[in-house]
This record gives structure tokens, C-alpha cells and sequence, in this order.
């Protein structure tokens, strides 16, 4: 355990966690203020107006809050996975490790539970920030925020919260293996947003394959995620039953940590 | 794995394996032995079959030129790498990819050090030690205290110098107290002072029964510090031994004589060591280089004095360097990673 802990007192420290849940929370909070700021602007159609305020509108405002986490913080998992896994092979640290007996796959797998935990703590933190921003931009809107204590929503939001840590948790494995067999750092991270773009480019012409990749997937899993509702990623192309993509979530997530595992167990260290 | 487990683990697989005969015990008095040890990347062969034998509680220098195998060799002997034949004994027992325990015993500091730059010196060090061995309470600022680093113990690594970054790498290869320690040029970016601190602290480790092996290009460092030496080229070990021992077998005595006296103080000290034992220099004019020990050096003056030539001057030289060179040839390793051959010396010169 104190090697999980020690991962999770380096994340704590480290500068890329704070940026990334900054960028997030930052950008969710803009995007719901400023879409209550402007919601009663002239020429906009009802139906318009309908679907801008609903982002604002309790309850459906914490699904659309979810949404917009798992669409853009997956490409922000993926960053950070990879930034993390490739930090041990750039700056060698990996290497201390396993000098001083370390197993290489019990180190990998402890580094990637503390991003998985690390991960846990900044959905949670962003959707609290994203439920105040919703509620400064209800405000702005004169939308009533009596939808705020639903029960059937406020019931069902631990389970959705497990399904979107797990898809944002998957994407961040992915981009974690991406890095360990880069070996780097910036190899790990340019890999991780080439793939993420990619996968919702080859939607265009591959609906049928793209649908079962891990970004979609990811997307998909979410059981309230409407399928034209996603940041990115190919949520688009969502037509799963929402307990088939997390099955698949959980298939790329293993899969993603085998890979890193095995990798890392049969390296040579050479950097 | 607490210490205390690996103790007890440690002692049922030397039992089990002392039952079988299977590998060495402490009776030897290795510390560390290589056999045969290859290790290529590519077509290029880093490791030919490396034999080394490190005494218990000894310093033991390890010189190579550039691209000899002393990295390769430091990699393997941390399982960093693995060999691609060969073997290894760490402190008496086989090491493989399935003994990453015999590592709790080792301290290293493999190439440059590695820290998190985000981290501070002191939370480095409490990071580095969640892995391997168990460190007791209180040995990280045990540690900082004796590398001089107390003081910016609490500063990011990323604002430490070279120097400080080598110091705080020597504290990380100490932090489990280890039986043996493993330094990749530990001496880069050290100040004098530094250079000196460090080789105090390796010598009282070896005192306290510690062995250090130590791969240096610092060759007057290693000379200072080591008590005993391996060098390697184009990986193989082309000499081990006590370093007194092989200096004084490998010792140089340089007579100087008048400029028309070269040739008949060559003819007059040919018998002593055999005539190839006897060089000049153009370089040097005057004087004279005789392969020889220097307990021998009387001898030359008095050869020469039988002769009827007076030595205008006469030194004694037996340093690390000069067997370094005679042994490494002082150029470079095929395929390795080159050197310098400076300005007075380069291949076309040869």
C-alpha cells in the first residue's frame, strides 16, 4: 500500500494534476455561466432556447454536466495517463525502482491505481464545480432550479458517477499504455491525442468498427448519455446498450494495464 | 516485503539451495562474480563473456574506456537488463530475472540520477524509499546531513545543480544500508570537496565490511580510493587484482639521460626488462620510459652508472593512468562510443 500512497503524494504534488483539473473545471464553469448569460439573446428559436437552457436545468443538468466531463475530460485522461506513465521512462524514476528490487509490474499497476484514484477525486471535484457553475448560470437564466433535490436523479448519480470514473479511467489506461511503450513522455501524449482524434475521424468512414473503440465506448457507457450529447470522442456513433459499453470500458481498461504491464515487466532499462 | 521477511525468506532459499549444491556461499569471499557474462544490443556486443570477482568489504574499481560494457555491466548487475548468457552472484547467491529480492541488499546509482523534479531532495528520498528494501526511521535526513544537502533539503531537484543531484543520488543508493553498492560514476559534478567527502565515506563503508564497486573515468580518483581493480575493454576484463599489486607489477621507472647517451642507455637497460620494456619519446627528448617496478629503480641507476652514462634524472611512475592506457590501448572500443584524441594525437597521427 505505501507504494499506492506514495503515487498518490507524487500526483498531489505534481503541477500537470492541478493544470488539468483547472483546465476542466475552468471550462466546464465558462461554458455553462456564459450559456445562461446568454441564453435570452434575440433570434434564438424556442427549440433553441430549449436545448441551451438545458444544461442549466436541474435535474437534466447533472447528466448534461456527466456528459460533458466524460467527452472532454477523456481527452484530458488521456494526457494525463500518458504523462504520468511516460515521466517514469523520461526522468528515469522507474529505473530507481527497479534498481532498489521493485517489481515492474506491481510498480506499474500501483502507479496506475493512484491515477485511477486521482482521477476519482477530480470527477467528483468537477462536478461539484460544475453543479455551482449550472446554478450561477440558472441564475443568469431565470431558470428555476427546484429540479436541484429530484430524488430519482440525486438516486441514480453514484452509479453514474462508477460508470463515468471507470470510462475516464479507461481512456487515462490508454493513454498510460500508449506512453509505456513509448517509452516517453511526449511520444506517450502526442500518441494519446493522435488517437483520440483519430478514433472520432475514422467514425466518419468506420461507423460499425469505431463504434466498439475505447473512446466511444467510453462515451457510450454513461446510462443517460444521449447519443448526439458527447465532446469528442465518437459519441456520436453511440448505439449500445449503456451496460454492453461498460463491459467493453472494462475489456479496453484490463486490457490497456495488461499491456503496460507486460511491457514494463519485459523492458530493458536502458534510458 | 519487510527486511525482517526477507531475512527469513532469504535463509529457507540458502538453505533449500545448500542442500541441493547449487551455488556459492559466502566462503569464497565474493561479494560479486560475473561468469561469462555476454550481453549484446543488435549486432553490437556490448558484454564478450565478462568475469568479474569483487572482494567482501573492498573497494573495487571498475575502468573502462567509453563503450567498454561498465554501463551494460552495471545495468545486469541491477536488473535493469538481462544477459543473454552468463551468470551472476550477488553477495554469494544467483541472481536471475526472478531474484529481484537480492537487490534489498544493494544500493545503486546507475548513469546520471533520477528524481521527480517536482519533488524536493527530502521527498524524493521518502519516495525512493517506498520501493525494494525497508529504511529505517530517520536515515532520510541521516542521509541529507552527510551529503551536505540538509539545508536544501526542502528545494525542488529541479532548481539542484549537477553536483547536488549526484549527492542526493549517493544518498538514494544508501537509504536501505546496503551490503553492496553500486556507483556509476558516482564523482560527476562533485566539487573537490565533494570528491573527497565521497571517498572518505566509501572507504569507512568498506571499513564497516561494505563492498563498493565503483565505476569511474576519475582514474587518480579510483587510484586514492580502491583497493582493488578491474578493467575492461571491448567487454572483457583485461585485467583484476589488488591495485598496489598491479601497479607495481605494471610500474614505469623514466631515466633521463644526455640527448647522445638515448641509444646506449636503451642498449644498457635491455637486459633488465627486456629490450620491448625499453621506450623513448621524441616528444620527450632525453628521456627514457622502462617498463619495471618501481622497488627496481635503483637498479636502473646503477646499470646506467656501470655503463659510464649519468642519469641527469630519474622518476618512479606507477600510476593507474599509465596501465589504463598500456592495457586499454587508449583508443577506442569498435563500435563503442569513441574518445577524444586531442589535438597533439589524433588517427592520422598514428
Amino acid at each position: 500500500m505505501s507504494l499506492f500512497f506514495s503515487g498518490l503524494r507524487k500526483l498531489a504534488r505534481r503541477q500537470a494534476t492541478w493544470v488539468t483539473l483547472g483546465l476542466l473545471a475552468g471550462l466546464l464553469s465558462l461554458i455553462v455561466i456564459a450559456v445562461g448569460a446568454t441564453s435570452n439573446r434575440p433570434g434564438a428559436s424556442a427549440m433553441e432556447r430549449s436545448a441551451i437552457l438545458s444544461l442549466v436545468t436541474f435535474p437534466g443538468a447533472y447528466d448534461q454536466i456527466l456528459g460533458f466531463i466524460l467527452g472532454l475530460g477523456g481527452l484530458f485522461a488521456v494526457i494525463y495517463g500518458a504523462a504520468i506513465a511516460g515521466s517514469e521512462w523520461t526522468w528515469g524514476t522507474l529505473k530507481n525502482a527497479v534498481a532498489r528490487g521493485q517489481s515492474r509490474s506491481r510498480y506499474t499497476l500501483l502507479t496506475f491505481a493512484s491515477v485511477a484514484t486521482a482521477i476519482a477525486i477530480g470527477l467528483v471535484i468537477t462536478f461539484v464545480i460544475g453543479v455551482i457553475a449550472a446554478l450561477i448560470g440558472a441564475a443568469l437564466a431565470g431558470v428555476s432550479t427546484s429540479g436541484l433535490t429530484d430524488t430519482a436523479t440525486l438516486g441514480r448519480l453514484p452509479g453514474q458517477f462508477a460508470r463515468g470514473w471507470l470510462a475516464i479511467a479507461e481512456e487515462g489506461a490508454l493513454g498510460f499504455a500508449i506512453a509505456t511503450l513509448a517509452r516517453s513522455q511526449l511520444a506517450g501524449i502526442g500518441a494519446g491525442i493522435a488517437l483520440y482524434f483519430g478514433e472520432s475521424f475514422a467514425g466518419i468512414f468506420l461507423p460499425d468498427i469505431v463504434k466498439y473503440l475505447p473512446f466511444n465506448v467510453a462515451n457510450a457507457s454513461l446510462a443517460t448519455q444521449s447519443a448526439d450529447g458527447g465532446f469528442g470522442g465518437g459519441a456520436q456513433l453511440a448505439s449500445f446498450d449503456p451496460n454492453v459499453a461498460l463491459g467493453l470500458v472494462v475489456v479496453w481498461l484490463v486490457g490497456a494495464l495488461l499491456v503496460a504491464a507486460v511491457f514494463t515487466e519485459r523492458a530493458e532499462i536502458t534510458g | 516485503m519487510t527486511r525482517k521477511a526477507y531475512s527469513r525468506d532469504q535463509r529457507l532459499r540458502q538453505a533449500s539451495a545448500l542442500d541441493k549444491g547449487t551455488f556459492m556461499t559466502d566462503n569464497d569471499g565474493l561479494a560479486l562474480a560475473t561468469r561469462g557474462l555476454r550481453k549484446s544490443y543488435g549486432s553490437h556486443v556490448a558484454l564478450a563473456g565478462l568475469d568479474l570477482s569483487v572482494p567482501r568489504g573492498k573497494i573495487y574499481g571498475f575502468l573502462g574506456p567509453n563503450g567498454a560494457g561498465k554501463t551494460t555491466t552495471m545495468r545486469l548487475l541491477t536488473g535493469l537488463i538481462h544477459p543473454d548468457a552468463g551468470s551472476i552472484e550477488l553477495l554469494g547467491r544467483p541472481f536471475g530475472r526472478r531474484d529481484r529480492h537480492r537487490l534489498y541488499d544493494v544500493g545503486a546509482l546507475i548513469e546520471s540520477p533520477s528524481f521527480y523534479p517536482f519533488l524536493s531532495g527530502r521527498q524524493n528520498l521518502r519516495e525512493v524509499a517506498t520501493n525494494g528494501a525497508a529504511v529505517t526511521r530517520g536515515r532520510v535526513e541521516e542521509l541529507l546531513e552527510l551529503t551536505g544537502l540538509i539545508d536544501r533539503a526542502r528545494d525542488k531537484v529541479s532548481t539542484y545543480s549537477l553536483g547536488m543531484k549526484q549527492r542526493l543520488g549517493i544518498a538514494a543508493a544508501l537509504l536501505s544500508d546496503p551490503t553492496l553498492l553500486l556507483l556509476d560514476e558516482p564523482a560527476n559534478g562533485l566539487d573537490p570537496a565533494g570528491i573527497v567527502a565521497m571517498r572518505e565515506t566509501l572507504r569507512h563503508l568498506a571499513a564497516i565490511g561494505k563492498t563498493v564497486l565503483v565505476s569511474s573515468h576519475l582514474l587518480a580518483e579510483v587510484q586514492q580510493m580502491a583497493d582493488v581493480v578491474g578493467i575492461i575493454a571491448a567487454g572483457r576484463l583485461v585485467r583484476e587484482g589488488p591495485m598496489q599489486e598491479l601497479l607495481n607489477a605494471e610500474g614505469i621507472v623514466r631515466v633521463r639521460v644526455g640527448l647522445d647517451e638515448v641509444a646506449g642507455a636503451a642498449v644498457a637497460l635491455a637486459p633488465l626488462a627486456g629490450a620491448a620494456a625499453v621506450t623513448s619519446s621524441a616528444a620527450e627528448p632525453g628521456w627514457l620510459s622502462v617498463r619495471l617496478a618501481p622497488d627496481r629503480t635503483g637498479e636502473v641507476n646503477r646499470i646506467l652508472a656501470g655503463a659510464g652514462i649519468w642519469a641527469t634524472g630519474l622518476e618512479t611512475g606507477n600510476d593507474l593512468e599509465m596501465l589504463f592506457l598500456e592495457l586499454t590501448g587508449g583508443a577506442p572500443v569498435a563500435g563503442g562510443e569513441g574518445t577524444f584524441f586531442g589535438m597533439a594525437g589524433s588517427r592520422a597521427a598514428e
